[in-house]
């Protein structure tokens, strides 16, 4: 926009009339759309989500129906992807196992992000003692074995599906904590924070309509990609037999079956690891899509 | 005959250095400002300069009560600034505003225009929605900018346009005081010349008193009523501007009035160059007696003992230098 | 016969929004121990010719369409191998930067970052470079040069980084040192400092200075000749006397007006009205037009060529070329 001064339209414009500008976040939607790798990732990973989601209504079996005649055996029309030891069609525990692990990766980010926001921004915001205390604590859980920790857990309160996401969850705001502390920190610094103040404006204003817009963009990157490890978690805990119980279904559960029985029945591993696999790849193209989007750097002249 | 508006008395702003990392300890103070003592009168402008290390920052943001000060007092209106604290302190903000250096970082980039300065025009007072997108029209206007941008984003401007909504956003408040510093450092030359217009512009339509902060001797010198320059964290020479520029009473304003490049071949090869050794000092470590005696053309050995106050040299101009009447004839 | 002759200097930045003319068409020489000074505010491409110069312009998305850089009268910088160009830069043309902040390696010594343009050049030994290394921190003015010659960027301030930087670029004894904004990051008095120092070491070793600036007060003093730059191109070029007291271009005067040093206090500066071209576009005509007071018809239609009006003295305004007006 060039003109500043005298040459101009008319100044009494109505407000509906003015001019819509391009906000960052319409910048970065638009730079998204452009990346071919993030938009595909994006699509599988909804497909995948949709078909998951409408698991009991669109899988030929339940999934803890057993076929004794059929144990055992390899693709063929009627069980597409075969049948696992004990007849239970591998489509259908595929479709569950879904479910199970896409939930558990939303669900525990989710609870990470809230915990981690949270603390980080409180941490961040007050700094001093506050800050000093509320991080070393950050550092002292870390040096915490996970593993340890999980099956003391499980061990104590029964094997409970809920209770895996809270000990995921429990592990994973450490590193939330830690980026949005420095993320507040650094823009704590930015004038326009001080310049907030020097209004005037109340600190909650301050900290809810000032700072957290401005941090979302590293947050929503790294959400994004704590999905994925979360999932891999569940399966590393799944594979240990201290997550999901049988019947209940999920990839990790499938995938261990799978490699139990590697020789004589690759089927039942190869289905879970691609499927694994790739929704873990999507997931991370889609992060990385969104860290370049998201990039700050197009805001400058 | 205008009353003095805002009055400071010997304001201090000392940073603790502290060392260690389980037991603190103190090990030296950096006197940013170092007992500063001013009065301006409602609708003055004064400008303030002075080179990295002399406090002039801090002394702006001290004055806005943004850095808490170590001691001394602040008047504004006759209400002690420096004592307010939490509420009291939040509310009184509307009398007094600040505008930054850096027109790309001083403004929300998430904001739109029009909900930036709504959220000021809102900060202290009550407005009914509707009136809303009126005040921000007028208050665009006023610097300058078409109301038809109000629903752009800070990143849509140049600098010179973010700078002027920067000045709109601290005039919604209606602040009796403005603090500006280094307002046009970060912009070009010939954008400069707009915003210093508006600058003038606006202090004198709206009787605002302002203090200028600007390392750039000539942009002070031009809109300025007087000028104070500053050295490790005190006033060393304070007068009305014309005469400050003219006729430099301190050696460290001779020196930098000396060391300021005029845009003129003919006048550039006949002046007289006072170059200093060494760098502006760090004030952490500020030397015994006056703070500029080592570097200072004209010491004696007495410089270095007695610490010099401001002292009149006439009506229009003082400075701390107790050598101040020799090295200037009459 | 000139030190440096540029001929048509094209460099364009090929970016997402379009081609982007940072340097369009820019011609100047530059004589043996000459004060060269060009000035330009942003976008005016004044840097970007330097660096094209220097072959510091990122290709991608920067390309040099064309254009010759003959440094004397041998070799063309725009053209050569990158093994000729080292020969060249660091050692007989040298550069320093704006900011002394970024412009020192943080993890070396300070003695070991001075003396290196001696070391890659093959000038002499390490022993030798040593001793020069300190007699060159001193010629620069720094206090205690032998003690501090071991130490760290950061245990230095910026206008002690600046000295290092000029010393660490004048130890070749180059014949050419082009300033890009050296002191635009310092405070004034140490900018006193340092045009106090270029101009004596100028004198010892009779070498050609190129400042690049957007202050006109530095320009002033300092510059014997000076190009004025506007949207790529060079507007005016001429004796720095006479580009103050006897501009012949519009955008030069408009600059004048605006600067509060040559104004009467107080008065309103004249503001040029609009904002700078985007670079982006194609630009018929005279790039200042739009925003000048003295366009015409004329001034929209190409070709826009520096012209010879006096002895010396070259402008781009056609109208002032064809006597039309005089500033």
């Amino acid at each position: 926009m060039q003109d500043t001064l005298a040459n101009q339209a008319p100044n009494d414009i109505q407000f509906s009339e003015a001019e819509v500008g391009t906000s960052l976040w319409r910048d970065a939607w638009h730079r998204l759309q452009k990346n071919k790798m993030a938009v595909a990732s994006a699509v599988i990973i909804a497909a995948l989500s949709l078909v998951s989601a409408f698991a009991p209504w669109i899988a030929p079996y339940s999934y803890e129906e057993q076929n004794l005649e059929l144990r055992a055996v390899s693709p063929r029309p009627g069980h597409w992807l075969g049948t696992d030891a004990l007849g239970r069609d591998q489509l259908t525990r595929l479709l569950y196992g879904g479910r199970v692990s896409l939930m558990v990766g939303i669900v525990a980010t989710g609870v990470a992000l809230l915990i981690g926001v949270t603390y980080g921004a409180v941490s961040g915001f007050f700094g001093g003692k506050t800050d000093i205390v509320m991080m070393r604590t950050v550092d002292i859980i870390y040096a915490l074995p996970f593993t340890i920790f999980v099956i003391l857990l499980m061990v104590f309160f029964g094997r409970d599906i809920r209770l895996l996401f809270v000990a995921i969850g429990a592990v994973e705001w450490l590193t939330m904590a830690r980026i949005v502390r420095g993320q507040v920190q650094s823009l704590k610094k930015q004038e326009f924070i001080e310049a907030a103040r020097a209004l005037g404006l109340p600190r909650w204003r301050i900290i809810f309509l000032h700072m957290i817009p401005n941090i979302l963009g590293p947050i929503i990157v790294y959400a994004t990609l704590t999905v994925p490890s979360v999932m891999l978690l569940e399966a590393f805990l799944s594979f240990l037999g201290l997550g999901v119980q049988p019947p209940m279904s999920s990839w990790g559960l499938m995938i261990k079956d799978g490699a139990d029985r590697m020789e004589e029945c690759p089927w039942l591993l190869v289905a879970p690891g691609v499927t694994l696999a790739a929704t873990l790849f999507c997931l991370n193209f889609l992060g990385d899509g969104l860290r370049d989007a998201l990039d700050v750097r197009a805001s400058k002249d | 005959m205008p009353e003095t508006f805002l009055e400071i008395q010997d304001l201090k702003t000392h940073f603790p250095v502290e060392r260690g990392i389980i037991f603190r300890r103190r090990t030296g103070t950096v006197r940013a400002v170092d007992g500063v003592t001013l009065s301006l009168k409602q609708g003055e402008i004064l400008g303030l300069v002075g080179e990295s290390g002399c406090g002039k920052t801090t002394l702006g943001r001290t004055i806005l009560q943004l850095i808490p000060p170590t001691e001394g007092t602040v008047i504004l209106a006759g209400k002690n600034l420096a004592q307010l604290r939490g509420e009291k302190l939040r509310k009184a903000r509307a009398n007094f505003q600040m505008i930054f250096q850096d027109p790309y970082a001083s403004l929300n980039p998430r904001m739109t225009i029009f909900d930036a300065l709504a959220e000021a025009i809102r900060c202290h007072k009550r407005v009914p929605r509707r009136e809303l997108p009126g005040r921000v029209s007028e208050l665009m206007k006023k610097v300058g900018l078409s109301p038809r941008f109000l629903k752009k984003y800070p990143h849509e401007f140049s600098g010179g346009q973010r700078q002027r909504i920067a000045i709109a956003r601290a005039l919604a408040v209606e602040p009796k005081l403005i603090i500006a510093d280094e307002p046009v450092s970060a912009l070009d030359v010939s954008i400069q010349a707009q915003i210093i217009n508006l600058l003038a512009g606006l202090s004198r339509d709206m009787h605002l008193t302002m203090v200028f902060i600007s390392h750039d001797l000539s942009v002070v010198r031009h809109i300025s009523d007087r000028i104070a320059v500053m050295y490790l964290g005190k006033i060393v020479e304070i007068g009305s501007a014309l005469r400050v520029f003219e006729r430099p009473l301190h050696p460290y304003t001779k020196a930098l009035v000396s060391a300021v490049p005029i845009p003129d071949p003919m006048r550039e090869k006949q002046r007289q160059r006072i170059i200093l050794t060494g760098d502006p000092p760090s004030p952490i470590n500020p030397p015994g007696g006056c703070p500029f005696h080592p570097r200072c053309p004209y010491a004696i050995a007495d410089c270095a003992l007695i610490v010099p106050q401001l002292e009149s040299f006439d009506r229009e101009q003082q400075a701390s230098c107790i050598r101040m009447r020799e090295i200037n004839p009459a | 016969m000139p030190l440096l002759t540029v001929n048509n200097l094209r460099t364009y930045f090929h970016t997402r929004n379009g081609v982007v003319r940072a340097a369009d068409d820019v011609s100047f020489e530059i004589e043996q121990g000459e004060t060269l000074g060009i000035v330009g505010e942003s976008g005016s491409g004044k840097s970007v010719t330097c660096y094209s110069l220097m072959g510091l312009v990122p290709q991608p998305p920067g390309k040099i369409e064309s254009g010759s850089a003959i440094f004397d009268g041998k070799t063309d910088l725009l053209k050569c191998s990158m093994n000729e160009l080292n020969h060249i830069r660091g050692k007989r043309i040298a550069m320093v930067f704006q900011d002394p902040m970024t412009s020192l390696n943080p993890y070396m010594r300070i003695e070991d970052q001075l003396i290196e343009p001696l070391l890659i050049h093959g000038i002499c030994g390490r022993a030798e470079a040593v001793k020069r290394g300190l007699h060159a921190l001193e010629e620069v003015g720094v206090p205690d040069a032998a003690k501090r010659i071991r130490s760290y960027p950061h245990e230095f301030s910026g206008g002690m980084r600046q000295r290092v930087m000029i010393a660490m670029a004048l130890i070749t004894k180059p014949e050419l040192l082009i300033a890009d904004e050296p002191t635009t990051a310092v405070d004034v008095t140490v900018q006193a400092q340092i045009l106090e120092l270029i101009k004596k070491m100028q004198n010892e070793l009779g070498m050609a200075v190129i400042w690049v600036t957007h202050d006109l007060g530095v320009v002033a003093g300092f510059c014997r000749r000076t190009l004025v730059m506007y949207a790529g191109r060079i507007v005016e070029s001429a004796p720095t006397e006479q580009l103050f007291h006897r501009t012949k271009h519009p955008y030069t005067r408009a600059l004048q007006q605006s600067i509060p040093a040559l104004q009467p206090k107080g008065t309103e500066l004249y503001t040029i009205p609009g904002a700078p071209p985007d670079l982006s576009k194609r630009i018929d005509g005279c790039a200042f037009a739009p925003r000048c007071e003295f366009a015409r018809e004329k001034c929209g239609k190409p070709p826009i060529e520096l012209k010879t009006v006096e002895p010396g003295h070259a402008t781009a305004c056609v109208r002032v070329q064809s006597n039309e007006i005089s500033l």
